[in-house]
C-alpha cells in the first residue's frame, strides 16, 4: 500500500488523467453545443469510432497528421449531418435516430477498416509535443472549453442557440432561424466527436481497431449530464472521470486490494446520482429531444 | 428533466413549411407536400417497401465500392441464413435473444417509456441465471429451469426498476439512467468473473461450464436450436395478449399516447410506469437465461454484444407490434447468421450487418414519417 503513493506513481496517474480526459472533453464539449440547441445526439460513440477510423485512414494514406485530423472531423461531421437531417428536417425521434447512427457509425468504421486493411493495418508515427509528453490535441481540448463558454454565454449566436434549446417557438417568432442553427450545432458536435476519435487512433496508439472507442462516447454523454450542461463542470467531470480511470489502471498493476471495476463503474453511478440531485436546479435545455413544429404546441 | 415525448417515431412536418424535403419535392410552385388526414396501412406498406429497397441499394453501393459484387454477397448472405435446414435453424438460434429484447423494447416504448437498457438487463439476467444455477442447479429438470428463468427475469426486472423507480419517484430521465446502468452492470459482471465466480485455474473472465443436466434441451440433435426459442414465441404471444386484452395493456397504450389524459382519467400513471419498466427488464432478462442455458453454458463477458440495442431497432422496425417483432427479429437473426457465411465466402467483412441495421432503421423511421404525407399538384403559389 505504501508503494502506491509514491511521487512517480502519482505523476503517472495525473499525466494519464490528462491523456484520458482529452477525447472525453472534446466529445463532451461538442455534445454540449448540440444539446444546447435542443438536439440530443446519442450517437457520440458511433461518431467517435468513425472519426477514429477516418482520421487513421486519412493520415495513413497521405502521411500527414493534419489530413488525419481533417479526415476525423469530416467523418464525425458527416455522420452528424445525417443525424441533423433525420432529427431537424424529417423530425424522427432523436433517441432512435441516435441509436441507429451509433450502430451505423461503428459498423461503417469496422466495415471499411476490414475492407481496406484486410488482415491488419499499418501503424503511423505521430509527432507529439515533447513537454509533458502530451499530444497537443490535449491543449486544444482544454482551450476549447473557455472558447465554447464564451461562445454560448457571451455572444449573440450562443444566446440564440441556447434559446432554441429552451424555447424554439419564441425564437421562431423573433425570426431566429431554427433549423440552420440546429444543423450547425449538431454538425459541430459531430466534428468534435470525430476529433476525439482521432485522438484515440492518432494521438495515443497510432492504431485503429474495432471497439476503439470502448464506451468513451457514452462517458462523454454522461459527463454532459454530470456537469449539468455547464462548461466548467464538464471540464471538472472529464477530469474526475479520467482520474478514476487512471487510478484504476495503476491499481491493476499494484497490489492494492480494491476491485478496479468499482472505479470504472463509479462515473456512471455518479452521473445517475447527479441527475437525481440536480433535478431542481437542472440546466437541461427544456426542449431537448422535443422536435419543433411551427404552429403546434 | 423534462418528461420524454410520447413514442411517435416522428411527426414529420406541417404542410407549407420550407424544409429540405419539401424543397426537394417542390421543384416549382405546382407541387406541395400535404399531411394525410388518415394514413392507411397500404401507405405505410409502400413507404416501408420503398425504405427497404433504398436500404438494399445503399448497401449494394457500399459493397460495390470495395470492389465486391453486391448480388453475389447478398446471395451468400441469404444462403448463409436460409440456405439449408441447419443454417435456417441456426438463424432461429440467433433470433432467439433478439425476440426477447425486441419485445422488451416494444412494451416499454408502447407506454412512452424509453428503456434503452435492454443491453444491461440482458446481462443482469445472465447474472441471475448463474446465481440460481449455483444455488438450485441440482434440482430436477423442469423445476430447475423454471427457477433459473424466473431468477433471470427477476434480475432483469430489478435492474430496470432502478431506472423505473427513479423515473416515477424523481422524474429522472429514463433514457439517461438506463444508458448509465448498462455500463454499471457490465462492471458488476466483470467483477464477478474476475473474482468470486471465476473458473478456478484459468485466466479467462468466465465461469466453469455448467453440468450437462442444466443445459436447456434442444429440439434436434444436429442443431443448437433450444427451448428458449419456444419460450420467446410464448413471450411474444403473452405480450400481444397483455397489450391487447388486459386492463394493464389498455393503460399502457393510454399512457403512451397521452399520459396527462390517462392521469385525469384516474389511471395511476406511476404504477403503470413501474410495472412496464419491470416487465420490460424481465423480458430482457429472459434473453440472458436463454443464451446461458441454451447456447453458452457458462457465464462470460463476451456474449454477442449489442443484443439489447439491436432489440430496440427490431421493435421500432416492427412498429412496436409484438408479433411483427418476432418476424423482424428472425430477419435480423438471419442477417447475423448469414454474415458469417458471407465473410467466409466472399471476404466481405461481417461488420456489414451493423451497417445494414443502421441504414435499415434510419430509412424505416424516415418512411414512417413519409407515409403520413402525400404530394399534391396544386395551383401556382400553392
Amino acid at each position: 500500500m505504501d508503494d502506491f503513493f509514491t511521487v512517480a506513481v502519482l505523476t503517472g496517474i495525473l499525466l494519464a488523467t490528462l491523456r484520458i480526459a482529452t477525447p472525453l472533453l472534446l466529445a463532451a464539449l461538442g455534445e454540449l453545443v448540440s444539446e444546447s440547441s435542443g438536439i440530443l445526439n446519442l450517437s457520440v460513440e458511433g461518431m467517435m469510432t468513425l472519426g477514429a477510423f477516418a482520421g487513421f485512414f486519412a493520415a495513413n494514406q497521405t502521411g500527414s497528421l493534419w489530413a488525419g485530423l481533417a479526415g476525423a472531423a469530416l467523418g464525425g461531421g458527416l455522420l452528424s449531418l445525417v443525424m441533423a437531417v433525420m432529427t431537424v428536417t424529417v423530425k424522427v425521434n432523436q433517441v432512435v435516430a441516435g441509436l441507429a447512427l451509433n450502430i451505423l457509425g461503428s459498423g461503417l468504421a469496422f466495415f471499411w477498416y476490414r475492407s481496406v486493411y484486410e488482415g491488419g493495418g499499418g501503424s503511423i508515427d505521430i509527432p507529439t509535443v515533447q513537454t509533458l509528453n502530451l499530444p497537443w490535441l490535449t491543449y486544444m481540448a482544454f482551450l476549447a472549453a473557455p472558447v465554447i463558454w464564451v461562445f454560448l454565454y457571451r455572444t449573440k449566436y450562443g444566446l440564440e442557440l441556447r434559446s432554441i434549446g429552451h424555447n424554439p417557438e419564441a425564437c421562431d417568432m423573433r425570426g431566429v432561424g431554427i433549423a440552420s442553427r440546429q444543423y450547425a450545432a449538431v454538425v459541430f458536435g459531430g466534428m468534435m466527436a470525430g476529433l476525439a476519435g482521432s485522438y484515440l487512433s492518432l494521438g495515443s496508439t497510432g492504431l485503429f481497431f474495432p471497439g476503439i472507442a470502448a464506451g468513451r462516447g457514452w462517458i462523454a454523454l454522461a459527463i454532459v449530464i454530470f456537469g449539468n450542461w455547464r462548461t466548467s463542470w464538464i471540464v471538472v467531470g472529464s477530469l474526475l472521470f479520467s482520474f478514476l480511470e487512471a487510478t484504476q489502471l495503476s491499481l491493476q498493476t499494484s497490489d492494492v486490494e480494491l476491485p478496479y471495476q468499482l472505479l470504472l463503474a463509479l462515473p456512471f453511478v455518479l452521473t445517475i446520482v447527479a441527475l437525481v440531485f440536480n433535478r431542481s436546479r437542472s440546466r437541461v435545455p427544456l426542449s431537448l429531444t422535443i422536435p419543433y413544429h411551427r404552429g403546434q404546441r | 428533466m423534462t418528461p420524454s415525448p410520447p413514442p411517435e417515431l416522428g411527426d414529420g412536418d406541417r404542410p407549407g413549411r420550407r424544409t429540405l424535403t419539401s424543397a426537394l419535392l417542390q421543384p416549382g410552385a405546382g407541387w406541395r407536400l400535404e399531411k394525410r388526414l388518415n394514413v392507411r396501412p397500404w401507405h405505410e406498406l409502400i413507404a416501408l417497401l420503398a425504405a427497404l429497397g433504398a436500404a438494399v441499394l445503399i448497401i449494394a453501393v457500399l459493397v460495390a465500392a470495395i470492389g465486391k459484387n453486391p448480388w453475389e454477397s447478398f446471395a451468400a448472405l441469404y444462403n448463409g441464413a436460409f440456405g439449408g435446414r441447419i443454417s435456417a435453424l441456426e438463424t432461429l438460434v440467433q433470433a432467439t435473444p433478439l425476440i426477447f429484447t425486441g419485445l422488451s423494447a416494444a412494451i416499454a416504448f408502447r407506454a412512452g417509456i424509453w428503456n434503452i437498457g435492454a443491453e444491461g438487463q440482458f446481462f443482469a439476467g445472465t447474472i441471475g441465471t448463474w446465481w440460481a444455477y449455483d444455488l438450485w442447479g441440482g434440482l430436477p429438470a423442469p423445476l430447475s429451469f423454471i427457477i433459473m428463468f424466473a431468477a433471470a427475469a427477476l434480475a432483469g426486472a430489478a435492474w430496470s426498476s432502478i431506472a423505473g423507480g427513479l423515473l416515477v419517484r424523481y422524474g429522472t430521465n429514463e433514457i439517461l439512467t438506463t444508458v448509465m446502468l448498462n455500463f454499471v452492470i457490465l462492471y458488476v459482471l466483470s467483477y464477478l468473473l474476475a473474482g468470486p465466480w471465476q473458473s478456478p485455474g484459468t485466466f479467462y473472465y468466465q465461469t466453469e461450464r455448467m453440468d450437462e443436466a442444466s443445459f436447456l434441451p434442444r429440439f434436434f440433435s444436429d442443431s443448437r436450436l433450444h427451448w428458449g426459442f419456444a419460450l420467446a414465441l410464448l413471450t411474444a404471444a403473452a405480450v400481444y395478449f397483455l397489450i391487447r386484452n388486459t386492463t394493464l395493456g389498455y393503460e399502457i397504450r393510454g399512457v403512451g399516447i397521452n399520459a396527462t389524459a390517462s392521469r385525469y382519467k384516474g389511471v395511476r400513471v406511476g404504477m403503470v410506469g413501474l410495472a412496464v419498466m419491470a416487465i420490460s427488464g424481465g423480458i430482457a432478462g429472459l434473453a440472458g437465461a436463454g443464451e446461458i442455458l441454451g447456447v453458452y453454458h457458462r457465464l462470460q463477458t463476451d456474449f454477442a454484444l449489442g443484443v439489447g440495442f439491436t432489440g430496440i431497432i427490431i421493435a421500432l422496425v416492427a412498429r412496436l407490434h409484438p408479433l411483427w417483432t418476432v418476424a423482424v427479429a428472425i430477419a435480423f437473426g438471419a442477417l447475423v447468421n448469414g454474415s458469417t457465411a458471407m465473410q467466409y465466402e466472399t471476404g466481405i467483412p461481417s461488420a456489414l450487418v451493423q451497417v445494414i441495421e443502421g441504414v435499415a432503421l434510419a430509412l424505416v423511421l424516415a418512411a414512417a414519417v413519409a407515409s403520413r404525407y402525400r404530394i399534391r399538384r396544386t395551383a401556382r403559389d400553392g
